[in-house]
């Protein structure tokens, strides 16, 4: 028995491709990103060595960049809030006890998660245009609508809500799925032992349901926060980070500066900025939700 | 022991909650339905109205003048062999660390967990300007080679607990009838935990069918472009054949659609055991 899964050579051959993509793909890539962060290129000749300068230039002379981490802590706060609160209202209702039609509301819910955010993006775009969609329709009731995504007049542009709100449209189904999955988890025999001491629902919820679904909170706000740091596709394909850069985000900034600018070495400084919030974001969340084993 | 029934009126409530909210999902995708089957005109001058005539002749215009046809093979071209390499490699991979013998096991599978944190913003410069050079740019592999990579950690991490919930006997057995490791793994491991990599290969699949900026990043033709990037090179707001463009956004929405609503549940299933596990 051993020596068969012991074989070295088909370890070998198991393992090779697996450890060779990631390499090149992954890996080494990711040294190099590093590496670029600390030079300034634009792709011709060879790149210069510049040290913390283009970390200096993102937090000083790039007022672009200040904007992109603004809105990108904006869509982090704002997914986290909606997205989580409203995905776990809907899991605890939906997973009470004599609830009809659960699965027709819980695929229609889930459905966006399984749509391209790109072609999701542009519906959206068309229908927060400030003359068709949603304007059209108000105007019916003789209301002159906003401008949507090219409203710059508040501190937080009214795009940027708008962009937020899609993103909650579209997520809130996968926070919802992994909050039901970690309340049916849970024993049945803890509610009913509560409703004998004469529990009410709401108590039972915020006493029993709460403090057993923390692992899957944990997990849901971290995939959360790490998907609107990465955030891109909704930005790119509603707004391009206009008007004026107003609602640019980390990620279509770096797009902007490595192919669009050409700026290969600030660019990936962005990108390892993007890299260390992501990590960071989640040890907080690791610190701050604390669960323990039973 | 049963417990009370909510009372009617809060029954009612919740259901009504949950009615506007399905009303809240579906308004969107009906509303660029809708005005897809209309013409230019009409969606200009009642945008909301259920379209009289169905004018089916703007997804042809769409499927051939926005190059979509070229778009959705594409995407099947890059999704079908991203999928077959992610789960071969991947589920080899897992092979070596949950069943084989083999002392670094636990630090192959730390390593590859790393990935899942690894945003893909961070390889995109290195491996452009390598793709560049190597001109690799603007073909099928500059998509499957990341996709692939970036489908790894999960494939890889799933493959496992898959792989180790088969019962211990089973391989045992395999063992002794003095099957070779290379039956074991293709017939005996990947063949009981079909299962698993059906929900895998699912999630894989949706997960780069809708990917954008890898494949806007790495490639420039229609040739080659998968539908988002078509997409959004073909829709803008500032064109004026909007029916057109409504028509393509839902050729493009549709092919997710019937594959969710053919395996909802297991898709689901996949989600969920994903995030437990990880």
């Amino acid at each position: 028995m051993d020596k068969v899964l012991k074989n070295k050579k088909a370890i070998v051959i198991f393992l090779t491709p697996a450890v060779l993509v990631f390499l090149a793909i992954m890996l080494i890539p990711i040294v190099c990103a590093v590496a670029l962060a600390f030079c300034d290129w634009n792709s011709v000749g060879s790149p210069e060595f510049v040290g913390l300068d283009n970390f200096v230039e993102m937090f000083t002379t790039d007022r672009v960049m200040l904007i992109a981490i603004r809105n990108s802590l904006f869509i982090v706060v704002f997914s986290l809030i909606t997205q989580q609160t409203i995905g776990l209202l809907v899991a605890a209702v939906l997973s009470s006890r004599g609830m009809r039609f659960r699965n027709f509301f819980k695929n229609i819910y889930y459905l966006p998660c399984v749509i391209s955010s790109a072609a999701l993006a542009l519906l959206f775009s068309f229908l927060f245009n400030p003359n068709m969609g949603i304007n059209a329709l108000l105007a019916e009731f003789g209301i002159q609508g906003p401008l949507w995504l090219m409203d710059i007049s508040w501190d937080i542009p009214l795009g940027m809500w708008v962009i937020g709100g899609v993103a909650a449209w579209q997520y809130m189904g996968s926070s919802m799925m992994l909050y039901m999955a970690a309340i049916a988890g849970i024993s049945e025999n803890y509610y009913e032992a509560a409703e004998i001491d004469g529990a009410s629902k709401v108590q039972s919820f915020f006493h029993i349901t709460l403090p057993l679904i923390k692992p899957m909170a944990k997990i849901s706000i971290t995939m959360s926060c790490i998907g609107s740091l990465k955030f891109f596709d909704l930005i790119y394909n509603m707004t391009k980070g206009g008007p004026s850069n107003q609602t640019e985000v980390l990620a279509s900034h770096l797009y902007n500066e490595a192919f669009g600018g050409m700026r290969f070495g600030y660019a990936s400084a962005i990108s390892i900025m993007i890299m260390v919030l992501c990590i960071v974001v989640s040890g907080i969340v690791n610190k701050a939700i604390r669960v323990e084993d039973f | 022991m049963k417990r009370k029934k909510a009372t009617g009126a809060a029954r009612i409530i919740k259901y009504i909650v949950l009615s506007v909210l399905v009303l809240i999902y579906l308004i969107p995708l009906l509303w660029v339905f809708f005005v897809s089957l209309k013409t230019n005109g009409e969606v200009m001058t009642e945008p909301w109205s259920v379209p009289e005539v169905l004018h089916w002749e703007n997804y042809a215009s769409a499927w051939f003048a926005g190059g979509l046809q070229r778009a959705t093979l594409n995407s099947i071209i890059v999704c079908v062999i991203t999928l077959v390499a992610s789960i071969l490699i991947g589920s080899m991979a897992a092979f070596v660390i949950g069943i084989m013998r083999w002392k670094h096991a636990g630090k192959a599978m730390n390593l590859f967990l790393f990935g899942m944190m690894v945003p893909v913003h961070c390889i995109l410069i290195p491996l452009f300007i390598v793709f560049v050079r190597m001109h690799l740019t603007d073909s099928y592999l500059s998509m499957i080679l990341p996709y692939t990579a970036f489908a790894l950690p999960m494939t890889i991490y799933l493959m496992n607990g898959f792989f180790k919930s088969i019962p211990w006997e089973v391989y045992e057995a395999a063992c002794i009838d003095g099957c070779s490791i290379y039956r074991i793994f293709f017939t005996i491991a990947l063949l009981l935990s079909r299962g698993g990599i059906f929900v895998v290969g699912l999630m894989t699949f949706v997960g780069n069918w809708n990917e954008l900026l890898v494949a806007m990043v790495f490639t420039d033709s229609p040739e080659v472009q998968t539908i988002p990037v078509r997409l959004t090179a073909f829709v803008s707001p500032y064109a004026t054949d909007y029916v057109r463009m409504f028509a393509a956004i839902v050729l493009a929405m549709l092919p997710t659609i019937l594959v969710y609503s053919m395996f909802s549940n297991r898709i689901v299933s996949g989600l969920t055991t994903g995030a437990v596990k990880g």
